[in-house]
């Protein structure tokens, strides 16, 4: 491959396309494969030559794929993002031609990678000399995707083994981890239904569908629906591959914040096992209703979190702590008619700046209004009077 | 930097060929014409204190002409004006009128900047002031009937210019010194909203430590914990601006606060001093009262407050008027203009 002459090269994607070897066209059209490195196929001006070998629009295609090699070659991406755009609209012209036939798939799936990885190259370039506005190169390719996407979605009239609708999976996937990037998750809520009212919902390979269900989990958690995150993250990371270690680590990222709001804290010997010790602590804080212990977990490993993108989230589980730190004073107190101020020196020994009485007062309510407290405060009397039974409910099951 | 085949030559506020137009089509605005002329049947314009106005893109029209189109300097000249001498007047009226013409004019200069690419430190002088006028006059004009102001009209702007300017900030090689009172001023805005906070939460640490900022995370965390008595007390340290960014969130925490008071004194015999209510809502009693009236919580003659679950009742359409509740006069009129270059 690294060796062979431009024309042999051409002769071999001609055949391809001829007998619809959707495979081996992709490997010919892929950055992943080693053509790209062959300095006999990375030419500055291919069209001649491809217009001799190949019909159009594949003529077009192939040629914006070698200058794109030849780009490459030259670290230019902002070059070879400009040619993987044109690789992926000289596709499109084809592959909505393909009446009820779907073997140029895998060469979709091949090209629209490409774009996005050049997209995101070609924006590193352009920060770095201080140009461009971030996203606007991931938000062009997007759209470009998006064409792709509509074309496999209106495939209504192939039977199942010849539809497009076979690639809209992957190419969500692709979306999703651009509107991530450029943070625009709800661009990704037309992807979702698309699928969602799909009859082949169920059908896409195993990678697929946790890769899927890892967004739509993220995007749930960012919803603060965190039943249904919780549902689909756990898919994900039961699914994944044994083997892809990392990728059950970043699923665990954020599967357990949102565990975690639903009481369920992870043992330390899962957080060792995929090196997540930033959640130790915070784990530990919070089922001892600990806030100040809280406070130095989230602070001390900050920088993680927000990288993450679930500091915002993990506040939430002051809430929780709360509730755990109050249910403590209610068990050591053993009556059901808790005097305020004891909750206030338990706040006040979690060195909980500038609490007062009234603000105790608050937090009991909202607890009581979420439903984590059965009870009711008396302002004359100054106490809290909770339920004879179940006053604490289990948190799995408030909503 | 800019388009260097695009140039920009118009010196003056508004181009002298669009002055000239207006005036003989008898379409100037009354705070452009040379006083005394206002009652001539066509005003004479003034051309120092006329502003090219904003005009909808439309095919055939060339935007580019370098004769209309007003550098940055001259844009920043326009800006200025627009805030100090008609924003900032005393004597212009109604400021429903000032805010038109001011929002019309603001959009133009806006067109001018796109047209021509602008970015960085000139995009920066130009978007703050604007950013300070239309928060301004969101709490200005709270209440005003809608066929004359539209909060969501100036919201969708703000919205832009805050997305603008935080772009600006993010790509440009700095330094901004007034970063920390924007970021401070979006945040509290757009209080609640995850993606405005995320994207605090990535400033660099120095910008995050300051006290500005700081007190905005502080505002933004009590609002989401439900702590609506720390919230309205942090409240007391804005100052007049940060006030008015803040202030349509006023509600929402009143509301909330009401509501889970309402769950959580929920008893027969519970009695709620209202003077002690009045002072969690930061309210005079006397609207304490009416507030509660609004969401049906009940008010007996002995000024105590009767909670109730099944009290709580969301407010008629148009009953609850967010102008009554939102005063900040406990706050010194600082004064909204913006710092001259």
């Amino acid at each position: 491959m690294a060796h062979i002459t431009i024309n042999q090269y051409l002769q071999q994607i001609n055949q391809a396309i001829e007998n619809h070897e959707g495979s081996f066209c992709a490997e010919l059209l892929s950055f992943k494969h080693p053509h790209v490195a062959n300095p006999r196929l990375q030419l500055a001006s291919p069209e001649e030559k491809c217009q001799q070998i190949l019909e159009p629009p594949y003529d077009e295609m192939v040629a914006a794929h070698l200058r794109c090699t030849y780009a490459v070659a030259n670290h230019d991406f902002v070059e070879a993002y400009k040619f993987q755009t044109l690789v992926v609209q000289s596709f499109l012209r084809a592959f909505q031609s393909h009446k009820e036939e779907n073997w140029a798939l895998p060469v979709m799936s091949a090209v629209t990678l490409d774009l996005r990885i050049f997209a995101n190259n070609a924006e590193q370039q352009l920060q770095k000399k201080g140009k461009g506005q971030p996203g606007e190169m991931l938000e062009k390719a997007a759209e470009q995707l998006m064409s792709c996407f509509r074309v496999c979605a209106s495939d209504n009239r192939a039977g199942i083994d010849d539809s497009k609708k076979w690639g809209m999976m992957f190419l969500s996937n692709q979306l999703f981890k651009i509107y991530f990037k450029i943070n625009k998750l709800h661009l990704c809520k037309p992807l979702i239904r698309a699928i969602d009212s799909s009859n082949l919902k169920n059908e896409y390979s195993p990678a697929q569908k946790v890769t899927y269900k890892y967004y739509v989990g993220r995007k749930a958690m960012f919803d603060s629906d965190f039943k249904t995150a919780e549902e689909l993250l756990s898919f994900a990371f039961d699914r994944c591959h044994r083997s892809s270690q990392k990728n059950k680590r970043m699923i665990l990222i954020y599967l357990l914040p949102v565990k975690m709001l639903l009481g369920h804290m992870p043992t330390h010997q899962l957080l060792r096992k995929y090196d997540l010790i930033q959640f130790a602590d915070v784990t530990k804080a919070v089922s001892e209703g600990n806030l100040l212990l809280l406070n130095e977990a989230l602070s001390k490993h900050e920088t993680f979190f927000i990288r993450c993108g679930i500091f915002l989230i993990l506040e939430k589980l002051k809430i929780i702590t709360y509730r755990n730190l109050f249910k403590k004073v209610y068990l050591l107190l053993k009556t059901h008619q808790l005097p305020l101020d004891a909750f206030l020196v338990a706040l006040r020994m979690m060195q909980v700046e500038d609490v007062d009485i009234d603000e105790v007062q608050c937090l009991l309510a909202n607890l009581i209004y979420m439903g984590h407290i059965k009870g009711y405060i008396s302002h004359q009397h100054q106490k809290l009077v909770v339920s004879k039974q179940n006053p604490f409910p289990p948190l799995s099951s408030v909503s | 930097e800019l388009n260097c085949e695009l140039r920009a030559s118009c010196q003056t506020m508004c181009p002298a060929q669009e002055l000239r137009n207006r005036e003989s089509q008898n379409r100037l605005h009354c705070f452009e014409v040379v006083p005394g002329t206002e009652s001539f049947r066509k005003p004479k314009g003034d051309p120092l204190r006329a502003v090219k106005e904003y005009s909808r893109p439309a095919a055939g029209k060339d935007v580019t002409k370098p004769s209309c189109l007003r550098p940055p300097d001259v844009l920043l000249k326009t800006v200025c004006y627009l805030i100090d001498e008609i924003a900032g007047s005393t004597s212009l009226h109604p400021w429903t009128e000032v805010y038109s013409f001011v929002f019309d004019r603001l959009r133009s200069v806006k067109q001018d900047m796109i047209i021509q690419r602008l970015s960085g430190k000139d995009c920066v002088a130009i978007l703050e002031p604007t950013v300070r006028f239309h928060i301004y006059a969101s709490y200005r004009l709270c209440g005003e009937p809608l066929r004359i102001y539209d909060p969501r009209i100036n919201d969708t702007h703000l919205q832009e210019y805050l997305s603008w300017l935080f772009d600006c900030y993010k790509t440009g090689s700095g330094p901004y010194p007034n970063q920390e009172e924007f970021q401070t001023l979006g945040l509290l805005y757009n209080l609640g909203s995850s993606p405005a906070a995320q994207d605090i939460l990535e400033l660099p640490e120095r910008l995050r430590q300051t006290p500005s900022l700081k007190l905005a995370l502080a505002i933004n965390r009590a609002f989401l914990e439900g702590n609506h008595v720390h919230l309205l007390r942090l409240v007391q340290k804005l100052d007049f601006l940060q006030a008015c960014a803040l202030h349509r969130h006023l509600v929402t925490c009143r509301r909330h606060l009401l509501l889970i008071y309402c769950h959580g004194y929920h008893s027969r015999n519970c009695r709620f001093p209202l003077d002690r209510l009045a002072q969690l809502l930061s309210l005079e009693p006397s609207l304490t009262a009416e507030l509660c009236q609004v969401y049906g919580i009940e008010v007996n003659q002995h000024n105590q407050v009767l909670f109730s679950k099944s009290a709580f009742t969301e407010p008629e359409q148009g009953s609850l008027d967010c102008k009554l509740y939102h005063s900040i006069t406990h706050l010194k009129v600082v004064g909204d203009r913006p710092s001259r270059p």
